[in-house]
Order: C-alpha cells, then structure tokens, then sequence
C-alpha cells in the first residue's frame, strides 16, 4: 500500500512539474500580455483588403482604409468596390458610432444596437471588430498549457452575443493564433485564424480569416501598409474628419 | 436644354476633365448608371415614369487639406410628349434628356485658421438628424420632381464656413447669393401638391394662368443666409440654426377674377411670390438602449404676414373702387412648427427596424394645416446581404383627425433588392396607395405603381 501512495505521489509530483511553467503566468497576467502584443501601439493607419468567401467558394472583396488611435478611436472608409466607396464609420469611445453614407451627404449616428449585427457584410461583427482589450472585456481561464500555446476560455463580463471564446495564443510571442466562439448553447459558431508578423516593433495582424461555421461562409481580413505610432491626434477622430 | 447647349456641356466638362486629369492622376472619375421605370397597376398599366441617369462624380485632392468635388447628371428622364408631326422634328420631345449640375465646389480645410473650413460653390448643405424629413434642411431648395423621393435637395451656389471651437463644438455660417424656388413634381405625380381651387358658388373656372414675381436678384433681396451650432454633449449630438431664407413654395397673392360670359365662366390670373420667412431649428440625435433616436423641429415665422387678395373688380367696372378680397394666409406673429421624432434598431438576425412620426409636410404651411405622418420601414438581409426584403414600409397619414375615415392615406411600398455583382443593385418595389381627403399622398390615390430600379456603380 506504502508503495502505492508513494507511487501516486510521484506520479502527481511529476504532473505538477509538467505544468508549473503555465501555473507560473496565471490566466489574468497571459491575457495582459496578449493585449499588450495586440494594443500597445499608440496609433495605425493601414490598408484593409477584405475577401469574403462563400460555401462555393467564389471571392467577393472590398477595400477601405483603417485610422486608429489607442483602443477607442477608429475610423474605417470603404474605397472599394465602387458601390460602397466612401461609406465610412467612426467609432468613439462609449459606443459612439457615426456612419457616412455619400449619397446623404452627412453624417449619422448609429444605433448602438448596430453592434448586433456583422460589419459591412463581413463575418466579423461590430463587436469583434472592437479593439476593446479583452482583459477588459472577459475573464480568463488557462484550460491547457500546450508546448507552444496557451489555451485560454473568456467568460464574457458583460452582455455578449458569446458565451464564450476558447484562445490559443502563442507561447513566445503572446499574440493569439486562434479563436472559437461559442453561442448560448456552448455550440462553436465561429472561428477565426491569426497570423502575425512584425512591422516596426509590433505585432501586426496581417491576416485574420474568421469562418461564420453555420453559413459555412469565410471572411479574410489582410492587412497592408501598416505603419504604426505616426503621430495621429484625436482631431483626426471627429465629424469634421469623417465628412471631409 | 437645348441639344446644342448639352452638347457645349457635355464638351467643356470632358475637355475640364481632361485638363484636370492630365495635371493630376489623382482624380477620381466615379459614378452611377440608375434605371428607374414604374408603370401604372390600374387601367392600362399605363408607364409612370421612366428615368435613366448617369450620375458622373469628379473628386480630386488638391492638396491634403483641399479638394475639388463635382456631380453631373445626364439623364434621359419622362416619356416623349408627341402632340403634332412637328414635334417628330424636334429630338428633346422624342428622346427627353437633361444635363444637371447638382455639386461643384472647392473646400479647404484650415482655411485662414487650423479651425476653419470653407466651401464655395455649387453644394449640398444637408441639416437635420431625422431621416430624409428634416424640417431644418430649409437651404438648399426642395427637388420634388419625384414626389416619392421627397426628401431629395438641389445643390445651391454657396459660400458655407465651418468653424471648430474644439472636437465637439462648431458653428456654421453659410450664405446663397441667389434664390432658387423649389422645383415641383412631374410627369403623374404634377398635380401630387397642387390644391383644388375652390371657386365662389355659380362661378366655373374657363381658363387659368399664373404669373411669378420672384425676388430682385441682388445682394439684400435675393439673398439667404444660415448659422448653425452644432455640439456632441454627454453622448448626445444636437444642433440650434437660424435660416433667413424664403418658402420655396410660392403663394398666390393675388388673384384676379375675369368674367368671360354670362353663364358664370371665368378667367383667373394668379400672381405667385415667395415669403420672406425665418427659420429657428433645433435638433438632437443619440443612441439608449441599443435604440437609435432623433427628433427635428423647425419654427417658421414668415417675415410679413401672407395675405391673399381676390379681385373681383372686373365684375364691378362701374365701382370707382377696387373690390377685392382678402384672406390671410400666414400670420407672421404666429410661427408653425414643423417636426419629426424618430428611432431605428438593429436586430442580430440582421433585420431592421425604422420608424418616424412627421408633424407637418414640406408644402404645408400654417399651424393649422400640418397634418400628421406615421412612417415605419422594416426590413431583413439574406445571404451575406447580397437579398434585402422590406416586407413593412409605408405610412399611415391622418389630415383630420376629428374624420379620420375620410381624411387618411395609407401608403404601403414593400421592397425585394438584389445585389447581384459588387456594382450592380436590382430592385422591385410596389408603391400601393389608399387615402381619402386632401392629403398630398391621397391625391396619389390612383396611382398604385409597381417600380424596378437598377444602379450600377463604377
């Protein structure tokens, strides 16, 4: 019996062994860190090329331009195809959102109820599309400590259309590699691929393909001419800007 | 316009273009072909209307901080007007077609100071938060050509200032040298804002005609001017303005009453003028509860009162006085306020929910004449957002409230859409129209119309 137990405690200690590099950087501190990777540059402008992809596999694409400052600040302006160049969107912080259509000739505040729906026919909705930290966003659960990843649950704080989103963030680098989102009904609805690579000294999403699993439809994000910390100012963040 | 004429401006813009491209590779050349043709559901299924439009947008970057901006609409617009052979020779009545300037205009931005940015030019100034009725959207005229599209503007020749106090404050002068009247509906719908007159018993109307007096064209008097301060506090945007402008509708001042036989037949001369009129604005947008909403009101107090005179002298020639009649029409001591509340909602299968409630439509006028507007539009994406269906979109429209059954319209316009490439835009709408009274959509009572639109843009 004495051998058993020293046995199982062995065994146990050695398990213990295994994971303590992940016991080490608890949920809270890896989440930080990938919102550090992901946000602490202080300003981008870049191209956006958007591919959506439906179950036949035939592409559809538009492009827009992307300003942001900080975490709350964006501003977003279509430039193809023709049909929807010049539509723009500025979102401010507190969920202030306005839209540009050129054919009103004005602005318009959104709805916040907007953020219900996927942006611009993508499948990104509005608010995967917030460059919200989700240390801010969710509460975090280290699942599995893999060789290269870290696999995390986000418990969502406040009302979401997820119950939950399952992260794999890269163990070097703590940008994510993968997401899964789930519904109420803790089915995966939606999945999205990261891949990064460096501009500058930061961590840039160069392409993010999220594929909506019930209308087996893919939208592909690429990302081109990023430049990041060019001195952009809030001015650049008004009506004043968006109606120009 | 004469066909040559179109011809010399069809030349210069290309010839302008051309100057402008070779100089700059920067222009962007883009725009829109819109077919638009809607034929009749009762009778014969007579056409109601038939409009091709090319819209062509010129926009050029001056430099980062300026930009030049144009849009020209050719159109081939309206069914030929063929009465006698003569008109065979003439192409404008066999194949109609108009050039429009609708924007052309030069902006610089940190004009004189980094907060100032000014306009000149041809352009839309569009004002308010509601939904294409907005009651302060008084300076550019009214484009009522298609009454069914009525909360469309002309472009006026403007100088527009927009001064930033900071990121959410701003003030906007704005200033048209020239008065241009509203345009008024074609083709079926001409007679959509057009009131019955109403004639003293025994007398029968033989022949009307009408003549404008339009403002002096000079500094003072053809003149319209416009401030506007506009803010964002506490997440809500609001704006106060001021229009000093005219009625874009003209009043009949004077009428004159010709005898013409002795069974009562008469003759009518009406002479129109445009109302000097103050426009107080105010109007607010914000989002509670995931709700959108807005509300727009506008007190228009006329400069003088409006009064219309009938003159029966003509039935009195041995009266050594005049014998006219007068009513007043507008009384300048007591403003009417037209207004619009509304909201919209996005839901997360994709549909969408707009509604609005008008108080008093673009022709009329008076407190007493407003009538009351119910609008509501909901409608649902399909297939990545390539089908739109608007099941529910319409009005419900009440001009007495106190007989409600023989003073409302119900106007219900359901709508299938199709995108059917990234460019090219399919729609199949229904204009179904049920009213009694004296409504303006109840005037359109009999022409329930099914209606196929396709844009493509490049």
């Amino acid at each position: 019996m004495k051998a058993i137990i020293h046995s199982a405690l062995i065994t146990i200690m050695v398990l213990m062994a295994g994971i303590y590099p992940a016991n080490a950087q608890d949920a809270s501190a890896i989440i930080k860190r990938m919102d550090d990777v992901m946000y602490s540059p202080k300003d981008m402008t870049g191209k956006n090329k958007i591919v959506l992809i439906d179950k036949a596999g035939k592409e559809e694409v538009r492009e827009a331009t992307i300003q942001q400052k900080g975490n709350d600040k964006r501003m977003f302006r279509f430039t193809a195809p023709a049909s929807q160049a010049g539509i723009s969107v500025l979102s401010l912080p507190d969920d202030v959102m306005y839209l540009y259509l050129p054919a009103f000739g004005k602005e318009r505040r959104i709805a916040t109820s907007a953020k219900n729906q996927n942006f611009a026919g993508t499948d990104f909705s509005y608010d995967d599309m917030e460059s919200k930290p989700f240390s801010a966003k969710y509460t975090p659960k280290l699942i599995e400590a893999g060789a290269n990843v870290f696999t995390l649950e986000l418990t969502p704080m406040t009302q979401s259309d997820y119950s939950k989103i399952v992260v794999t963030i890269n163990k070097t680098n703590f940008y994510p590699e993968a997401m899964d989102y789930y519904d109420k009904g803790n089915a995966k609805i939606k999945s999205a691929k990261y891949i990064f690579n460096k501009v500058g000294n930061y961590w840039n999403a160069q392409e993010i393909e999220m594929t909506d699993l019930k209308k087996n439809h893919k939208t592909k994000m690429q990302m081109s001419d990023v430049k990041y910390d060019t001195g952009l100012t809030d001015e650049d963040f008004t009506v004043r800007k968006l109606i120009q | 316009m004469k066909k040559s004429n179109l011809f010399t401006v069809i030349l210069a813009i290309i010839t302008s273009v051309s100057v402008i491209y070779a100089q700059d590779d920067n222009l962007k050349i883009s725009g829109s072909l819109l077919t638009d043709e809607r034929f009749l559901l009762t009778d014969k299924n007579d056409w109601a209307w038939n409009e091709n439009r090319l819209t062509l947008k010129l926009d050029k970057k001056i430099t980062s901080r300026s930009k030049f901006y144009s849009e020209v609409w050719l159109r081939n617009i309206g069914l030929p007007n063929i009465t006698s052979s003569a008109d065979l020779y003439n192409k404008g009545i066999v194949d109609p077609v108009n050039f429009e300037l609708r924007e052309a205009y030069v902006q610089l931005s940190g004009f004189l100071s980094k907060n100032l940015d000014i306009t000149i030019g041809r352009q839309r100034i569009v004002w308010g938060t509601a939904d294409k009725l907005n009651p302060t959207d008084n300076l550019n005229p009214y484009d009522l050509e298609d009454i069914l599209d009525f909360g469309r503007h002309r472009g006026s020749d403007a100088i527009n200032l927009n001064y930033y106090f900071n990121n959410n404050l701003s003030l906007q002068g704005v200033y048209i040298p020239i008065f241009q009247p509203a345009n008024m509906p074609i083709g079926i719908y001409a007679n959509a804002l057009t009131h019955e007159m109403e004639l003293p018993q025994g007398m029968v109307l033989n022949e009307f005609s009408d003549t404008i007096l339009m403002p002096r064209y000079n500094l003072a008097q053809s003149s319209t001017a416009g401030l506007k301060f506009k803010g964002f506090v506490k997440g809500v945007d609001f704006s106060l303005s001021y229009v000093w402008g005219y009625d874009g509708l003209p009043f009949a001042t004077r009428n004159t009453f010709i005898p013409v036989d002795t069974f009562g037949g008469i003759n009518i001369n009406s002479q129109l003028s445009f109302s000097r009129t103050h426009i107080f604005g105010v109007d607010m947008a914000t989002s509670i509860g995931g709700f959108g909403l807005w509300a727009e009101a506008a007190a228009f107090m006329p400069d003088k009162n409006v009064i219309m005179t009938n003159d029966f002298s003509a039935f009195y020639p041995s009266s050594p006085v005049p014998v006219t009649m007068d009513s007043l029409l507008l009384d300048s001591s007591e403003p009417y306020v037209r207004f619009v509340l509304g909201g919209d909602y996005n839901f997360s299968d994709g549909s969408y929910l707009n509604f609005q409630y008008m108080h008093g439509f673009i022709n009329e006028r008076g407190q007493g004449n407003l009538n009351d507007y119910f609008f509501a539009r909901y409608e649902k994406k399909f297939f990545n957002e390539k089908l739109k269906i608007a099941p529910i979109g319409g009005g419900f429209i009440v001009t007495d409230w106190n007989n409600i059954k023989d003073n409302y319209t119900i106007l219900f316009v359901p709508e299938i859409a199709y995108q059917a490439t990234d460019n090219v835009e399919m729609s199949l709408s229904a204009a179904i129209i049920d009213g009694k009274g004296s409504g303006v959509f109840s005037n359109l009572n009999n022409f329930d119309m099914l209606m196929f639109k396709l844009k493509y843009s490049f």
